[in-house]
């Protein structure tokens, strides 16, 4: 999941607590293992070296495309899983190294869900195109693994993939579970918030580490792939709360691509949202 | 005898809780406290004064 | 298109993105409806603030005070509650003395001036002018997973009184967190410095201007240990029992009450020889001596019980000490919520107390002094009553405010055999009628 994934269960059983883990593990890395662009033999692969020709998917891979498709038309565009070639232009390590226009250019010619060939089952693109299931996979993640807790057990856990969380029920005594978002500071100032979530989700996009920074203007890592530049005016960090964390997900990316608008367009949905800039 | 921590959403509202208003309590505690001989049962009164 | 009309499309299109999304969110989960979202920021100061008024008939005590409560949330369920309350006292209070058929004069606490009080009136001491400031702090916080622990200080100062406290409380869950024990321990060190002095128990008040008679601060101790048991019933109803203990040590006498020295057959207050040109109490009055210990058992119960989205909140309190005092209390109280953001809370609260062991109406001038003596009204034998209602409702921002009116009411009577001679139909149990208005307002930040 290319970060730190934690369960919090709360249960007088630690044999319950354990069982749920391994539920928790296996659900996470059978995802990963099946829709990561970064292991081999698995279906992004086959879909990413099928240089031009179709390919069939099984029903869960199918319902993350026809996902991402509609998400492409809300979005008119901002959300794209085709954008991920985009990192061959643009690497966010803290440098100034910007890539020039053409560089930009060049790679945008293999952007673009519109060049996508996809008819419910089986799905073909242009050659030097590639699919990244990287916007939604952990989100993805995160609520079949809660829904699979559900189905099991009525234990109050929390699943959080590196800071894209969802909760099953509240917990005993509290009523709710604390979630701190963690301060643009680093750690060490402590949570800049704290949320109380006694149902659905967390989802952050953010900025803290990954970034460009040249002649005083900061270029946060999330960049629109109708332009192929970073959003201006990004927020540093959006968290949204909604009933699933593939909605606060995708509500976080989406106010990241709204830039200065972030807030109104966060406000316009009637989230719960919080801001740091 | 109880509940299972799932089924604790009436128990977590405010009205639910022992003291709801902390400050309305102390106030009354301290009338009582003042114009009869008895004090105190919930907890401890706040502090003490000149009135009894 | 008008810039009207394309705003509104752009409106349209905003929101339609969450509908959207959650149907697609639905057919990607495989259809199953999650529950609604519930997230709230954490207020990081939490703000209780209420004026009150309490007002007693017949020009007795009237007190107006401002208090205020706030609390710092801290992360990892930690605590700091701080509190203020700022009282103005007013009024006149029942000395002790009897009501008599002549004209009674006495000397202020002060022993600096006299006032007089009519033919047929209750001898009420107007000195009772007074601002008290109080503070508490308390910090709380959770020693690992099923403890909770607090503890914190108080002090209060007035005119002739200070105040200051230590107390600590320790709980812990069991039973799937159903069941609550805990137990408490709060020390009091209290030190009274009466207006003019303390008065030497059962000496004669004297002259304006002669405080012999008078010495200097007193001090009292009280020690409070609470013990109790928190248990949920069910979803709805939950319990809690306590067992306090307190002991009391020092001066526990009041420095400013009285009692009446009367004839033994017509019961009388004796007429005091006047030094000509000198001011001073027209009747003979001793002032009044209580033990320099008491200790109090008390038993109180409490439910909650929520039904229909109302709640019900009932208590009972049964208190005994060596004094002889035993006193019932039952208060209830119904939170109705009427409409969406507002409330209404009937309130009923019936008291009951036995005189202390010795109360005393008058003493009978020849006759051997008791051990102990006090006329003070709060030691008598009496019902109380409060009936109220408040009234509550969330403000625009989200913000809680209350307001209350309650009436409260003292009925008691004269032990069999304390009356002597002409004090019966003149001299009863001073009763009390009094209102109570509060304001509230709680915010957080």
């Amino acid at each position: 999941m290319g970060s730190p994934c934690e369960l919090l269960c709360e249960d007088e059983s630690k044999s319950k607590a354990k069982t749920i883990t391994q539920l928790v593990a296996d659900e996470a890395w059978r995802i990963e293992d099946k829709f990561s662009r970064y292991l081999s033999g698995n279906i992004v692969e086959q879909i990413n070296t099928a240089a031009g020709a179709p390919v069939e998917v099984d029903p869960e891979a199918a319902r993350l495309i026809e996902f991402s498709t509609q998400l492409h038309v809300m979005s008119e565009g901002r959300f794209d899983i085709t954008s991920g070639v985009l990192r061959q232009a643009w690497t966010f390590d803290g440098s100034d190294r910007i890539p020039s226009a053409n560089a930009v250019s060049a790679v945008m010619q293999y952007i673009g869900w519109h060049r996508v060939n996809w008819d419910g089952a089986s799905i073909s693109m242009p050659p030097g195109m590639e699919i990244d299931f990287g916007g939604v996979g952990k989100e993805y993640a995160v609520d079949r693994a809660a829904g699979l807790i559900k189905e099991q057990d009525e234990s109050p856990c929390l699943v959080n993939f590196g800071g894209d969380l969802a909760v099953t029920a509240s917990p005993a005594k509290r009523s709710a579970w604390q979630i701190g978002i963690e301060s643009l500071q680093g750690e060490s100032e402590g949570p800049e918030r704290v949320i109380n979530l006694a149902s659905g989700a967390l989802a952050t996009s953010g900025d803290a580490r990954r970034f460009l920074e040249k002649d005083g203007v900061r270029y946060g890592h999330i960049i629109d792939p109708t332009t192929g530049w970073p959003v201006k005016d990004a927020p540093r960090s959006v968290t949204v709360a909604a009933d699933t964390c593939v909605q606060a997900g995708m509500l976080s990316t989406l106010a990241m691509l709204e830039g200065a608008a972030a807030e109104k367009f966060l406000a316009d949905q009637g989230v719960d949202f919080w801001c740091l800039r | 005898m109880g509940v299972e921590p799932w089924d604790r959403d009436i128990l977590a509202k405010d009205e639910m809780q022992m003291t709801v208003d902390p400050l309305e309590a102390a106030v009354d505690d301290h009338i009582y406290f003042s114009k009869e001989a008895s004090s105190g049962g919930r907890g401890f009164g706040g502090g003490g004064c000149g009135c009894n | 298109m008008s810039k009207k009309d394309s705003k509104k499309d752009s409106e349209k299109n905003s929101k339609q993105i969450s509908a959207t999304l959650a149907a697609a969110t639905c057919a990607l989960l495989g259809g199953v409806l999650p529950a609604p979202v519930q997230a709230e920021e954490e207020d990081k100061w939490d703000f209780n603030t209420s004026l009150l008024y309490y007002g007693e008939d017949d020009d007795r005590v009237q007190d107006l005070s401002l208090n205020l409560l706030a609390t710092r949330n801290f992360v990892d369920d930690r605590s700091l509650t701080m509190t203020l309350a700022l009282d103005s006292l007013t009024g006149a209070t029942p000395s002790g003395a009897i009501t008599q058929n002549v004209s009674q004069t006495f000397t202020r606490p002060s022993g600096s001036s006299v006032y007089t009080i009519p033919a047929g009136l209750l001898p009420l001491d107007d000195t009772f002018l007074d601002t008290r400031l109080a503070l508490t702090a308390t910090w709380a916080q959770p020693l690992g997973r099923l403890y909770q622990f607090s503890f914190g200080a108080s002090a209060s100062k007035e005119y002739d009184y200070t105040h200051l406290g230590l107390n600590a409380r320790l709980s812990r869950d069991f039973n799937n967190r159903n069941t609550t024990l805990s137990a408490g321990l709060a020390i009091a060190a209290d030190s009274l410095d009466p207006v003019g002095g303390t008065p030497i128990p059962f000496t004669e008040m004297l002259d304006v201007g002669n405080l012999s008679n008078r010495v200097g601060s007193e001090d009292k101790d009280v020690v409070d240990v609470v013990l109790g048991v928190t248990q949920v019933v069910s979803r709805n109803f939950l319990v809690r029992l306590n067992y306090s203990y307190s002991d009391a040590s020092g001066y526990l006498t009041d420095p400013y009450k009285i009692i009446s020295v009367v004839d033994g057959v017509t019961g009388d207050t004796v007429p005091r020889v006047q030094t000509p040109g000198v001011a001073g109490p027209s009747h003979i009055f001793l002032y009044e001596n209580r033990p320099d210990s008491r200790t109090k058992h008390s038993l109180y119960a409490h439910a909650k019980y929520y039904i229909d989205g109302k709640v019900l909140d009932s208590s009972y309190r049964y208190m005994t000490d060596d004094w002889d005092i035993n006193s019932h209390t039952i208060d209830v109280r119904l939170r109705w919520p009427t409409g969406g953001t507002t409330y209404l809370e009937p309130h009923l609260r019936f008291y009951s107390q036995t005189n202390a062991e010795f109360y005393t109406t008058s003493l009978v001038d020849g006759a051997a002094l008791p051990t102990y003596a006090s006329n003070d009204y709060r030691l008598g034998d009496f019902d109380a009553l409060t009936a109220g209602l408040k009234f509550g409702w969330k403000t625009g921002g989200g913000n809680d405010m209350s307001v209350r009116l309650e009436a409260y009411q003292q009925r008691g009577t004269i032990p069999d055999g304390q009356l002597i001679g002409n004090q019966v139909g003149l001299v009863s149990y001073p009763d009390l009628d009094a209102i109570i208005a509060q304001f509230s307002y709680s915010f957080g930040k």
